[in-house]
């Protein structure tokens, strides 16, 4: 048994690394409060050093602490998604203006960062009830404090107040939904949950209703429609860096849980009267009807709100909840093509979404105004900072040579080869009601011009800024051009511990 | 090993346009902006000799390298690398490429000395090669098709080099278009081509399809239209009727363009695309029957519209034309060696005779109208030189290069029972001879026919070198093809066997022998050409009376070869004013603002209202949303229980 115990914990490296680098770096931040960059440069280095750990599972597919949490491919990839966002996002707030008018608190900001992906981690991970509302409280319990965490912007308390509302509400409700769950199979391993339920004795309705409830939690950490009214709120109200991490990790963990929990507990893993690759459903819970309905809605709501916005981060904020919609669809098909397109798009979407918020963030320093009116003439002010947006806009929006393209091209892929061809077209729909928003910003900078005559003077970024956006801009059109590496990569990564 | 160097021949060139196009403004040295430009093909043109010292070391079969560099597109059963063929077709391109390519760029460093976009210039230049390396050694359709694309963006980048400067009627930008929207056309074709071919084929790569051609019988039906897509793609690349309009306008580039891109290499691209599929095209008889006459109608078409032109450039740029017809005819009889054999050949003397044009040019400051030389001769006397043997190689007098190529064009198309084609074959032969001989005099000989102000001087010797370079080839380069019934073993036939023995089988060609038929051809062959010779030297340099006579006895006659049988005209009356008022008064103001745009308006109001609607939900105010939250919920649920 302590052999074992030990073997678990070297696969745990990652997580340990990160929880030992967080309580470093609240002592740190009592030592050098002054200059919070000491913290941040130990956050970094905890955050490439669980990366190395992580980097050296690939390929490992196993379970560890009695089931509570698998280390396979699937969790990997989640994780290396998770800790290059992080680690992105610290160099963000580290060029951050809005971030300075709270320049003594910045090290709990930094740590605090570390704890959050420290949360998704364990969300990416978990394999049994508790561990996966455990991991998500983690996470959310981190967010509220960093929604909050220009407490002097009026809008940032409320945001974090809103949030904690809503995430007590969620968490609540899919706790009953667990409680419901374990009642009727007695168990919160997914793995023998999924057992008993082959087994065909479990009452469909009370299933359905516990599936529901744990949904809820999943779809708040996603905003997926109708649990994502926080999420304009909260996007608009933190800080800038703290929505960018929060539109790409926070979905990430909360996808990674979901597709987990779902797959790991209602697909028949021993079925095989299927084609290779696809999935058979457990039957009694028909629960892809209802993703594929909170898909459509998702998306089809996250763009017609969006296109009213007249705020680059709530308009971001409405593209990232549509983006998750586009996500959804994956997790409909049932089968391991669309979850390696999911992948892919995750991929993707990284590099485009923490692009396009990155230059949003710099442009605001500068200027002090994330209104998109206040983005007239910017393509003349700030020629770099002009097309790398407008490239990021074009690849969210989904249009070739970006890697936007490659993964819209997978997913709608993955829905025809399947015979979802009407969630196809409303997904091909609403690609093109995005692109209304995103050019309305490109007509701005571009088509525009300030009238006034200050604000014409070009506008200078510093080097390390060009840098970091050149960073983001190389692979999205990188993996536009060249995408078979990365896609081998996802379908690689779709392996699931105890799945088919 | 030396075949693994093959990626770098063409990333070198691609590194010297990235060099010279982003800093090309600031590198202030032209001697290193040419240099960085010359070197990197040179390079390639050494990793190209040495690969194929390679193949020579082995046996005939093994002469087949394919360079894998990056699996670049799987999706489904579509799967394309990025990675280079080197075989014996290929290598003999890409020698040809590299080293013309790399002549002319050292020209191109004296002609566009004090140029201020002569980084630019590289820069395009390069990005030329880059792309023609990709044509020419890529081991798929896809990525062959990404380099023919890629030749025709630069050559529409490098004819509209001086965008400003006024051309004809209108400026360059819009010879430059010109040859872009042409091509376009014939890009299409080769698109069509590629959607059939993996549509029936399942794949794109060469290998995979040409061996499963075999499985076809010959006169298939989709093998004839695949072969007639791509072969509408050659007549917009290789300037054949009826895409040659475009030709004689890219002259209006720099003249080592024109040498380079419109004479020597990418206007072969046609010729060697159908080379490279020769399987396809041999199991095609009606295909190969069109390529022959369009060939063969179009060097007799050319050649005609060349008697008349008096801008030194129009004239090869119409040659060239002419002698690519030549080239198709042969592709079209079934010798597809001959072709190519005359494709390595007049990319030595045509742009030996571009470059010599490009010389007069510059000596004469921008003059390019012959009726305004004359008589230079003196002044010049390496290019002077250079270019009589450009002339006499063209024309096909033995034993330079142009006679072996040109003759054994001829004799195939004869021996194959063309006896048609053949003829009119003859009959361009004898103008090409003629008009090569009238522009040779009035450049050159003759009393000099041009101003005071002018004062034409001998090229620099980054100029004269390649000339001589060049001239050197255009004598010696018919020695591959020494035909064996003079005693020679035509080792270019012998070297590319492998690649066209099953075209070659399929076309059951006449084995090469001692037919008596075959010197006659020849004597009449050197006959024609010294005629057409004799006959210009006569009208333009004994009775000069002449040609003014012969203008003024057939008028009609003569306009219309001035005008060039009127095809531009022709094209705008029938296709781009039929197009521009179609598309204005129908698909602009009918089908675009009436139908399209009301369509979207009112769908995008649609959506307007709707989002207007939506967003209120957002009221901002927790209680709503834990309400809504709720509901949703209990409206899931519900909507479960009742399913």
């Amino acid at each position: 048994m302590p052999e074992q115990l030990l073997g678990d914990i070297t696969k745990f490296l990652p997580e340990i690394t990160l929880t030992v680098m967080f309580l470093v770096a609240i002592c740190a931040d009592l030592m050098f409060r002054k200059s919070p960059q000491i913290v941040a440069g130990i956050t970094l280095t905890g955050l490439i050093l669980s990366g190395a750990f992580v980097l050296n599972q690939s390929g490992m597919n196993e379970s560890i602490f009695g089931n509570m949490i698998a280390v396979d491919p699937f969790a990997v990839f989640f994780k290396v998604i998770i800790l290059m966002s992080a680690i992105f996002v610290i160099v963000f707030s580290l060029s951050s203006v809005e971030l300075q008018t709270a320049s003594r608190r910045l090290g709990e900001y930094y740590s605090l960062l570390g704890g959050l992906a420290l949360g998704m981690m364990l969300m990416a991970g978990a394999s049994n009830l508790l561990m996966m509302y455990l991991a998500i409280e983690l996470s959310s319990v981190s967010s509220y404090i960093l929604a909050g965490f220009t407490k002097e912007a009026p809008d940032s308390s409320e945001a974090s107040l809103k949030y904690v509302i809503y995430g007590g509400l969620s968490s609540g409700l899919m706790l009953y939904g667990i409680s419901i769950i374990y009642g009727l199979t007695g168990s919160l391993d997914i793995y023998e949950i999924n057992h008993v339920l082959a087994q065909g004795s479990v009452s469909g309705s009370a299933l359905a209703i516990a599936g529901i409830l744990t949904l809820v939690g999943f779809g708040y950490k996603i905003s997926a429609v109708p649990f994502h009214f926080w999420t304009p709120d909260v996007y608009e109200g933190s800080p800038i860096t703290i929505t960018a991490f929060l539109s790409v990790a926070s979905k990430a963990g909360g996808f990674a849980v979901m597709i987990r929990f779902f797959k790991g507990v209602f697909i028949d893993p021993s079925a095989t009267h299927l084609p290779e690759g696809m999935w058979a459903s457990l039957s009694g819970f028909e629960w892809y009807h209802v993703v594929a309905a909170i898909s459509v809605v998702t998306m089809t709501l996250g763009n017609l709100v969006a296109l009213w916005q007249d705020n680059m981060k709530r308009l971001l904020a409405y593209s990232s909840i549509a983006h998750a919609g586009y996500m959804l669809m994956g997790v409909v098909v049932l089968s391991n093509e669309g979850l390696a397109a999911i992948l892919v798009y995750f991929m993707v979407y990284l590099f485009m979404n923490l692009g396009a918020f990155y230059i949003v963030m710099v442009i605001a320093n500068k200027t002090g105004s994330e209104d998109v009116e206040d983005y007239k003439g910017i393509g003349k002010r700030a020629p770099f900072l002009g097309v790398a947006l407008t490239v990021f806009l074009i690849s969210l929006t989904g249009l070739p040579p970006t890697a936007g393209f490659i993964g819209k091209l997978y997913l709608f892929a993955a829905l025809l080869n399947s015979g979802w061809i009407w969630l196809a077209i409303v997904g091909a729909l609403n690609s093109v009601i995005s692109l209304y928003y995103y050019a309305k910003v490109l007509r701005n900078m571009y088509l525009r011009s300030e009238a006034s005559e200050k604000k014409t003077e070009m506008i200078d970024i510093p080097r390390v800024q060009v840098a970091t956006v050149l960073v983001l801009l190389v692979p999205v059109i990188a993996l536009g051009l060249y995408f078979t590496p990365l896609v081998e990569m996802a379908q690689a990564s779709v392996k699931m511990f105890g799945s088919p | 090993m030396a075949h693994e160097l093959i990626p770098y021949a063409l990333f070198l060139p691609l590194l010297g346009f990235l060099i010279n196009g982003m800093f090309g403004r600031r590198l202030k040295s032209e001697a290193l902006i040419g240099g960085i430009g010359s070197a990197t093909v040179g390079i390639g043109f050494l990793i190209a000799g040495w690969t194929f010292v390679e193949m020579l070391s082995l046996a005939p079969e093994e002469r087949t390298f394919i360079v894998p560099v990056i699996d670049w597109i799987t999706a489904g059963n579509l799967s394309v690398n990025i990675s280079y063929q080197a075989d014996q077709l290929s290598i003999l391109m890409m020698l040809i490429v590299t080293g013309v390519g790399f002549l002319i760029h050292i020209y191109s460093i004296g002609y566009m000395h004090g140029d201020p976009g002569i980084g630019r210039f590289f820069a395009y230049l390069n990005l030329f090669i880059f792309a023609m390396l990709n044509l020419i050694l890529a081991d798929n359709f896809l990525l062959m098709f990404l380099g023919w694309e890629g030749v025709g963006l630069c050559s529409y980048l490098l004819i509209g080099f001086w965008y400003d400067r006024k051309f004809e009627k209108g400026t360059t930008g819009d010879a430059a278009k010109k040859a872009f929207i042409v091509n376009r056309i014939g890009d299409f074709g080769f698109l069509i081509a590629m959607f059939l071919i993996f549509m029936t084929f399942g794949s794109l790569s060469f290998q995979a399809v040409f061996a499963q051609a075999s499985a076809f019988p010959a006169g298939s039906v989709v093998i004839t239209w695949i072969t007639i897509a791509l072969f509408l793609g050659a007549t917009g690349k290789s300037a054949q009727i009826p895409l040659f309009v475009w030709l004689p306008d890219a002259m209006a580039g720099p003249t080592p363009v024109s040498a380079l891109i419109h004479a020597a290499t990418m206007v072969t691209a046609g010729i060697y695309m159908i080379a490279r599929c020769s399987v396809l095209f041999a199991l095609a008889p009606t295909t190969m029957m069109i390529v022959a006459v369009v060939g063969a109608a179009t060097a007799f078409f050319a050649a005609t519209i060349g008697l008349v032109q008096n801008d030194i450039k129009k004239v090869l740029a119409y040659s060239t034309v002419s002698q690519l017809g030549y080239m198709f005819l042969a592709l079209g009889v079934g010798a597809f060696t001959a072709g190519l054999f005359h494709l390595m050949t007049h990319a030595f003397f045509k742009a030996l005779l571009f470059l010599g044009s490009g010389s007069v040019i510059h000596a004469m400051h921008e003059e390019q109208d012959i009726q305004n030389m004359g008589g230079l001769r003196k002044y010049m006397p390496i290019t002077s030189f250079t270019f009589i043997i450009g002339t006499i190689a063209i024309s096909g007098i033995p034993p330079l290069s142009g006679f072996f190529s040109k003759d054994e064009i001829l004799w195939k198309t004869f021996s194959g029972g063309h006896i048609g084609l053949w003829i009119i074959g003859a009959v361009a032969a004898v103008l090409t001879a003629f008009y090569m001989t009238r522009l040779t005099i009035l450049t050159f000989h003759g009393e000099k026919r041009w101003g005071e102000g002018k004062h034409p001087h001998e090229s620099p010797k980054t100029m004269t070198y390649p000339l001589i370079v060049l001239a050197i080839l255009s004598v010696i380069g018919g020695a591959v093809g020494w035909p064996a019934a003079l005693g020679g073993n035509n080792a270019l036939e012998h070297w590319l066997e492998p690649i066209l023995e099953r075209a070659n089988n399929e076309m059951h060609l006449i084995a090469p022998g001692h037919d008596p038929m075959e010197y006659a051809l020849m004597a009449f062959s050197v006959g024609i050409a010294v005629a057409g010779m004799f006959l210009g030297y006569t009208m333009y340099l004994k009775k000069k009376e002449m040609p003014a006579k012969l203008a003024t006895s057939w008028p009609r006659l003569y306009r219309t070869l001035l005008n060039k049988w009127y095809v531009d005209q022709i094209y705008e009356a029938s296709v781009v004013s039929p197009i521009q008022v179609g598309s204005e008064k129908v698909l602009w103001k009918g089908v675009d603002v009436g139908v399209i745009d009301w369509t979207v308006n009112a769908i995008a109001r649609l959506f307007g209202f709707i989002s207007k609607y939506a967003r209120m939900a957002q009221t901002g105010v927790p209680e709503t949303y834990v309400f809504v939250f709720i509901v949703g919920v209990v409206t899931i649920i519900g909507f479960l229980a009742l399913k």
